[in-house]
């Protein structure tokens, strides 16, 4: 992903719906791979990634979403791959603040991991704050450069980072012009128990829920539950690459074998495809977010909000988009021309 | 002009027919037993087009600046310790954005509005620029709130980018969504907006002037005489150094518009401009930095050349456009000839800079109280790009910013951040401004 300011022009016809996904890439699983996921669907020309951001001020979080990202864009891996380091197409957006130390070790592990040489195996361009953009100024940089309703955020980590784009001067009017929906992989619905992503950062959340100007579907954990990624994917479907950081990051995540829920997978796709049938959604109302970060649905027939559900019927079919598109290969590169004369 | 024994009011003239000179900081005017007033500080916008080639602009470590600077930065040397280099300063607004091709006239027409302006030539539309922000709420105080400066183009209609209006790429400063601010081009006309009464000679009233060989100090040698009695050793010869500044800009002039010949028939210049593009800056800068020595203004906009502008630059020997020659596509013969493009505008603001330097007020220099801002609205030209603008802070901007490093911040931090933080600078706080997320954090450059 660069900075994709210059591919669209306002009478070209409209492309492929355009996702800015900012995700917790330091804690959650289910966020590395729907980055993955997005590769693939950018692949078969369905969506493109147009900013990915990560939720928390964390380098190390950072890190692995550059090497990630790096990594659909060709950035080589392993053996000489020392300069690669160089390459600072990709931007990747953090939020301000002071550096959160709660990475999981796995991560960290991924990120040293080394070649048979002894060399790193993937190398980042982010060696400190100033490597990275803020999420909130990306993510606003990039919806402008969208064509009115063709584009769409997914959130699947704390709402800090992108609670902030509310604050930047004239951003509601930017912000309803151009993002269709905001789709947050977070809460419990209609009940249950607090989700981290939401108890962690419980002022930001019902910031977000009250003020945030477009329809928000939330998809809570319970659907993550019921949807998980196949750990046997990671097995098998990835012979094509041998040095694969979502494959690498998937392991260290948790002892193997085991199927990730994955919520971030399923708001990406019904980010993608919402009329095509792969979920079932509650009727409108307003989602609250109570002091102890649980999440409340109230059917209201104006709401702006809603929740997604799982539906049985529709699993076998959801979960092979989710193998085929996550395990995909890299995207090939749009043809890159000089930007206007 | 009246003396008394009283300190000299702040906004004494020497005055004559035809003439008005303003009088720069002297000590006289600092009421006895009293603390000697701070010094104003002055904003200056330098901004050069089509890019600059980054790999010999950008010092690659944050912390002081090397001994060794880039190639492009050589010339500035000796104004190491006066200024800060801005990594990643972006223009959003400068980007396509949906539409298309014309980043020139996108870029330029946005760099102080921070907005992205309408794509056309006709019914343009940017926003007021922070320049006359500034102007609108301090201008009152000087004698123009503020002057805009060029030096190759002031068409103001037609296309000149891909559908972007001429006023978007000749004009810096805006007055609203729909009114530039013209720069004023020629030195003569600069020079008797800044002395004049304000009536416009005829041709034939400057022949005049011109075949008798008068100076505009001429006119004014009553109430020159008068002052220089009431004054003290130190303030004479401040005055002395100060009307001498601008009887050797009148010679500078005269040479020019006896030698004025067109040796670049590609270019519309007006009769008087400098044929020496170095000459020409040189008037125009002096001039400038008369009017911030006599505080006759503290805002201004200059441009030292207009943005997508074809301009050669035969004096350095390259007979290519500067454009054409941005556009490299890699050949190592194109990008040469940019870098020393590039080289040669720094060397004309290392002049300016010497100038500034130069003139004392109270215990600093005239540009320790200024902010100088050196930049262009594309970091690479050949791309296009809109992000890490190379950006020079120039000055302490009146003992605030402390120079002598390089500073990056992170990617995509809105240009219009910057703008905030020197009109807060400026006196003029403004909580928003074109697409700022909010003001530059102060820590690494104070």
């Amino acid at each position: 992903m660069g900075v994709d300011t210059q591919a669209q022009g306002r009478g070209a016809v409209r492309p492929p719906i355009g996702i800015a996904l900012d995700g917790d890439l330091g804690n959650r699983i289910d966020a590395i791979l729907a980055v993955a996921m997005l590769n693939g669907l950018t692949a078969k020309t369905e969506a493109r990634r147009i900013s990915l951001s990560v939720s928390r001020p964390s380098l190390a979080s950072a890190q692995i979403a550059d090497v990630v990202a790096g990594f659909y864009r060709g950035r080589p891996v392993g053996g000489s791959a020392g300069g690669v380091g160089a390459i600072t197409e990709g931007m990747i957006g953090m939020p301000e603040g002071p550096a959160s130390g709660n990475d999981t070790p796995p991560l960290a592990a991924t990120l040293s991991r080394k070649t048979p040489e002894g060399t790193p195996a993937y190398t980042s361009a982010i060696s400190g704050p100033v490597g990275t953009a803020e999420s909130a100024v990306l993510i606003r940089n990039l919806l402008l450069a969208q064509h009115d309703g063709n584009a769409a955020i997914v959130l699947a980590g704390p709402s800090t980072g992108l609670v902030r784009i509310l604050g930047l001067y004239r951003s509601g009017p930017q912000i309803t012009a151009k993002c269709k929906q905001l789709v947050v992989a977070a809460g419990s619905f209609p009940a249950g128990p607090a989700d981290p992503a939401i108890r962690n950062d419980v002022a930001a959340a019902k910031k977000l829920f009250a003020e945030w100007p477009t329809p928000i579907v939330a998809v809570g954990t319970e659907v993550g539950e019921a949807l998980p990624y196949p750990g046997a994917s990671i097995e098998t479907d990835f012979a094509w690459a041998p040095v694969h950081p979502v494959v690498d990051a998937y392991r260290a995540f948790k002892a193997m074998p085991y199927d990730a829920p994955a919520p971030a997978l399923a708001a990406v796709l019904y980010a993608v495809h919402p009329d095509d049938g792969y979920f079932k959604l509650s009727d409108p109302g307003t989602i609250a977010v109570l002091d102890d970060g649980r999440t409340r649905f109230t059917p209201a027939a104006d709401g702006k909000h809603r929740y997604l559900i799982a539906d049985p019927a529709q699993k076998d079919r959801v979960l092979a988009v989710y193998t085929s598109m996550v395990s995909a290969q890299p995207a090939p590169r749009p043809g890159r021309g000089r930007a206007g004369a | 002009m009246i003396v008394t024994g009283k300190s000299l009011p702040r906004r004494t003239f020497l005055k004559g027919v035809g003439a008005t000179v303003a009088l720069p900081f002297l000590d006289s005017m600092v009421p006895a037993f009293a603390a000697a007033p701070k010094a104003p500080v002055r904003l200056a916008f330098l901004y050069v087009p089509n890019g600059i080639d980054m790999k010999n602009w950008n010092v690659p470590q944050e912390g002081a600046l090397p001994a060794e600077l880039p190639r492009i930065l050589k010339p500035l040397e000796a104004f190491r310790g006066d200024m800060i280099q801005i990594g990643n300063l972006t223009n959003n607004s400068g980007r396509a954005l949906l539409d298309g091709a014309g980043d020139h006239g996108r870029c330029a027409g946005s760099y102080l509005t921070g907005v992205q302006v309408k794509k056309t030539t006709i019914d343009i539309k940017a926003s007021i620029s922070c320049d006359q922000i500034i102007a609108n709420k301090i201008g009152h105080q000087t004698r123009f709130a503020s002057l805009e400066l060029g030096m190759d183009d002031s068409r103001q209609a037609g296309d000149c980018d891909s559908g972007y209006s001429c006023a978007y790429t000749n004009n810096l400063a805006w007055r609203s969504e729909t009114q530039p601010l013209p720069p004023v081009l020629d030195p003569r006309v600069l020079f008797e907006r800044l002395f004049g009464t304000g009536v416009i000679l005829s041709p034939e009233d400057m022949d005049r002037r011109a075949r008798y060989r008068r100076s505009i100090l001429d006119f004014v040698t009553g109430d020159t005489k008068k002052l220089q009695s009431s004054l003290g050793p130190t303030d004479r010869r401040k005055l002395e150094e100060y009307l001498s500044s601008i009887r050797e800009v009148e010679r500078q002039l005269e040479k020019a518009e006896k030698e004025s010949v067109q040796i670049d028939p590609g270019m519309d210049k007006p009769y008087g401009v400098p044929p020496d593009f170095a000459e020409h800056f040189k008037l125009m800068s002096d001039m400038l930095t008369i009017a911030f020595q006599a505080d006759l203004t503290r805002v201004s906009t200059f441009l030292m050349t207009r943005e997508g502008t074809s301009r050669s630059y035969r004096e350095i020997g390259i007979a290519d456009g500067h454009h054409p020659c941005t556009h490299h596509q890699g050949k190592q013969e194109l990008i040469d000839k940019v870098i020393q493009i590039n080289e040669y505008h720094t060397k004309q603001l290392a002049g300016w800079l010497g100038n500034l330097k130069s003139i004392k007020e109270g215990d600093c220099s005239l540009l320790d109280n200024c902010m100088i801002v050196y930049g262009a609205g594309l970091s690479d030209g050949n791309r296009h790009l809109h992000e890490d603008l190379p950006t020079l802070l120039i000055g302490r901007g009146g003992d605030y910013f402390k120079p002598g490093r390089r500073v990056i911040y992170r990617k995509e931090t809105p240009m219009s951040n910057f703008h905030l933080t020197l009109m807060d600078r400026m006196g003029v706080p403004v909580e928003n401004f074109g697409d700022a997320s909010g003001h530059l954090d102060p820590a690494p450059l104070t």
